[in-house]
């Protein structure tokens, strides 16, 4: 009951957002959506497959890619570039996917980490198809969505979806699956689960959404550069979950509110945004292991209040 | 012209086996992946300008600034490992990880404000100044300084490890913390100086690479990546395969430049991939540890 | 037809032959144990029946289907199910949430993306708490949860799966006297009134001449007596590599 307050909360306030504050902070808020969306597809991963990838903005680039070169090249309307976005990261998940989820731990973050290079590598030098290190310039959006409020309240509207159908996988059975695998992954493959395809469709989800963000960030631009789909861009979605909380659904959203918004604010008046937000991390690292929202269910839920139904002998056990 | 590309992928193998052998000694030994060794190394590199720099006409001041850079980052790395690193020996993964860069993007940082942004040049004492002709061909000497050195290096460590005493220790460390604890020696300490040993070697490292050409702020960044991928490929904890993948990634990569410049890097991160997926445990590490 | 048939099983770690040219089989709806002294090989072999390990050489065949060296989530699906010495839970997930992954596995729902989890299987789940007697703690935290308890909750996941051949693997250790009773009663049960075949390990020699109906003594990864109990309680070498041990 109080989290769908909240939610209705933020949600008024989001709606609310643009006719109260300046143009600057409408892209800021724009940001904070793409950026949010892209760390809760990254956290499919971290939060309940319990696998850290350091090359999750691979598939960030690979949508933003697509998109871009489909307005520069097509006439497609805009919802149809995001669909094959989404497909041709989906695809891109799929193959690398395919070999990332035979590993776990650290071998599974320097896999992702390599194979993420692999294809910035690809998108950098691939001059002909990609523009290089010159990026795409001049994505132009369509007119009704040239005001930067309209594509707000656009954005608004994806992400909020995303969201939903993101929300619905980690309450559905496969998400529950996903924490058995976290939680215990050789169980899981005793009571009849094949892990690895069973991780292996959750790496294409999670890349299937970073690609929707990205497809967002073109038309948002204007442009796009090879940068975003480094190893540096990649660390982004780790920061915000680890900010957040990674144990809580909108753990990273919060996150990338919390990370946006400084961003904003310290790079107005000092350039030393890195040693910034690297003291932050390990601030959060060292007092705050469970972020934000792991502070909060610690503080004001009292532990283990998990619904469920009563039992037949209810009563002895916790509380419900 | 074979000859050279040769000898200038192997000087480049030697200057990621001194990065990836002490990445290698603190994963082996740690097991925690330092994101900011090769940002440690610039500082190495930055602190040779700096020592070689206040000794102006010094005979042996690029010497004695390289042997003072090291060291000085080794101390760097003790007090890196007794504030921060030891405080998540126990916790997971991830938080080392992200521990290790948020270390990075501060060390960057700190760089910047420390010695500006433009890039620094250290002029050659004569001796390594000029080219030498080996077989006919013109070699840089100062390569053949960095080979040397490289392979000190590596007969140093394989004599640290092999033949004495807290090598032995090191080496059990390797495998067990418990049977090292039970043997009454202080697991922190060894860790201490295991990081501080690998940072030395960083520093080393980066002291030597200072003169290579200009010191350029963000050198670090492909950099560490590469030493990922040497580890990965030699196997974490073994010094043999660190060796050994460190000459074929640098020879790769000099040959590779050669035949298909832009797939040079890309070269190197499908052998990774492929030896990731084949042998996760590297060509001469042991599968022991997943 | 045998419901499960193993045709001379090898496995090796190293020089060590854990498990040494084992025949074995059983007949529907049995209840039978296997023991041995420690490092007898009980363990590696239903970690080979499992599909745990890959066997060297040999057979394994579950109801005329040949299974050797599939993997364990196949063999899972064909009807085998296994409870481990250590028990192997979910220890961040509910004690309820735990039977519930097992059950909801079992009924094919786990490629289920966007129905919410929360309503489905109540009904199997509240019975399989109340069969293995956890239904107080159906909201606790498993990893939580007494020694005890834990094994229980392991036999239970271990009964979501609907096996028709159970594997137990030292079902009782870490329990009171008491507990290690009433899982024995329970075991019993589940043989008679479900007709599940069962294949336990265990230690506590009344338990195993209390329950089992087939005995079969592994020593040194081979099998050196088979038969009921009244039998190998009567084998001579039996009696000299375990039995004597024992008293």
């Amino acid at each position: 009951m109080k989290r769908s307050f909240w939610l209705v909360l933020v949600f008024i306030v989001a709606l609310a957002l643009p006719s109260v504050i300046g143009e600057f902070w409408v892209h800021v808020a724009i940001e904070i959506l793409i950026l949010g969306l892209f760390a809760v597809s990254f956290n499919m991963l971290f939060g309940y497959m319990g696998q850290l990838s350091f090359g999750h903005a691979a598939y960030f680039g690979v949508g933003a890619y697509a998109t871009g070169l489909l307005l520069l090249k097509t006439p497609l309307p805009l919802p149809v570039c995001f669909f094959i976005s989404m497909a041709a990261a989906g695809l891109a998940a799929l193959v690398f996917g395919y070999f990332c989820v035979r590993l776990t731990g650290i071998y599974f973050a320097i896999l992702t980490m390599a194979f993420g290079q692999l294809i910035y590598y690809i998108i950098f030098q691939w001059y002909a198809f990609t523009g290089g290190d010159n990026g795409l310039q001049g994505i132009v959006p369509p007119g009704w969505l040239l005001n930067v409020r309209h594509y707000y309240y656009f954005t608004l509207f994806i992400v909020i979806g995303a969201l939903v159908v993101m929300w619905l996988i980690s309450a559905s059975p496969f998400g529950h699956t996903m924490r058995a695998i976290r939680d215990n992954a050789e169980r899981t493959r005793f009571i009849g689960i094949n892990v690895r395809r069973y991780m292996l469709i959750n790496f294409v989800i999670a890349g299937m959404f970073a690609g929707l963000a990205g497809g967002l960030l073109g038309p948002f631009n204007r442009s796009i550069a090879p940068d975003l789909c480094n190893w540096q861009q990649s660390g982004i979605p780790v920061f915000m979950t680890v900010i957040g909380g990674p144990l809580a659904f909108f753990g990273p959203m919060v996150g990338a509110v919390i990370y946006t918004l400084l961003f904003a604010l310290i790079t107005g008046f000092t350039e030393y945004w890195p040693l910034t937000i690297g003291l932050v991390i390990i601030l959060v690292v060292l007092y705050l292991p469970g972020g934000v929202l792991g502070l909060v269910q610690k503080k004001w839920i009292p532990l283990h209040s998990k619904k469920l139904t009563p039992g037949p002998n209810g009563g002895a056990g916790e509380e419900i | 012209m074979i000859f050279a590309q040769f000898m200038s992928g192997l000087s480049r193998g030697m200057m990621l086996f001194l990065i990836a052998s002490g990445l290698s000694l603190i994963f082996g030994v740690m097991n925690i992946l330092n994101f900011a060794h090769a940002a440690l190394w610039l500082v190495g590199a930055y602190l040779c300008y700096t020592f070689w720099y206040l000794m102006p006409n010094a005979a042996l001041g690029l010497w004695l600034s390289i042997f003072l850079a090291a060291l000085s980052l080794a101390a760097v790395g003790w007090i890196i490992e007794a504030v921060l690193i030891r405080r998540v020996y126990d916790r997971e993964l991830s938080e080392q990880l992200l521990l290790t860069y948020a270390l990075v993007l501060i060390i960057d940082d700190l760089i910047k404000i420390v010695w500006g942004v433009e890039d620094k040049l250290i002029a050659r004492p004569p001796l390594v100044a000029g080219p030498v002709f080996i077989f006919g061909a013109p070699l840089d000497s100062y390569f053949i300084f960095v080979i040397c050195v490289g392979f000190g290096v590596a007969i140093g460590l394989w004599w640290f490890l092999k033949k004495t005493r807290y090598g032995h220790i090191v080496r059990a460390a390797v495998f067990s913390r418990e049977m090292v604890s039970a043997l009454g020696i202080p697991i922190p300490r060894i860790y201490t100086g295991v990081f501080a040993l690998g940072i030395f070697i960083a520093g080393l490292a980066g002291a030597i690479q200072a003169p290579v050409g200009s010191i350029t702020l963000g050198m670090d960044m492909a950099v560490i990546i590469q030493a990922f991928c040497v580890v990965v490929i030699g196997g974490f904890g073994s010094l043999l395969g660190t060796f050994v993948a460190s000459l074929v990634v640098g020879e790769v990569y000099a040959f590779s430049i050669l035949i298909w410049p832009e797939g040079a890097l890309a070269l190197i991160f499908i052998v990774t991939a492929l030896v990731l997926i084949v042998r996760p445990w590297g060509l001469f590490g042991t599968p022991a540890r997943t | 037809m045998k419901i499960l048939k193993v045709e001379h099983l090898k496995k090796s770690f190293g020089g060590l032959q854990a498990t040494n040219d084992v025949s074995f089989e059983m007949q529907p709806g049995e209840l039978a144990a296997i023991i041995g002294p420690n490092g007898a090989g009980k363990s590696t072999f239903f970690n080979l029946l499992t599909g745990y390990y890959k066997a060297d050489s040999g057979r394994i065949f579950f109801k005329g289907q040949e299974i050797t060296n599939w993997a364990p989530h196949e063999i899972v699906r064909l009807g085998i199910s296994r409870a481990f010495q250590v028990s192997n839970i979910y220890p961040a997930m509910t004690t309820y949430e735990n039977i519930r992954q097992a059950i909801l596995t079992k009924q094919k729902r786990t490629l289920n993306l966007f129905s919410p989890a929360a309503g489905m299987a109540k009904k199997e789940t509240r019975e399989l708490l109340d069969i293995s007697g956890l239904s107080s703690f159906a909201d606790t935290i498993a990893g939580q949860l007494s020694q005890g308890d834990k094994k229980r909750l392991e036999l239970a996941i271990a009964l979501g799966c609907r096996p028709e051949l159970l594997f137990l693997d030292e079902p009782t250790a870490g329990m009171s006297a008491e507990e290690t009773t009433q899982t024995m009663e329970l075991v019993k049960r589940l043989n008679r009134e479900l007709g599940l075949t069962i294949l336990f390990t265990e230690h506590d020699m009344s338990v195993v001449f209390g329950y089992a109906q087939q005995l079969t003594v592994l020593h040194l990864g081979a099998i050196i007596a088979q038969g009921d109990p009244g039998e190998v309680r009567q084998n001579a070498t039996v009696q000299k590599v375990y039995l004597g041990e024992e008293a």
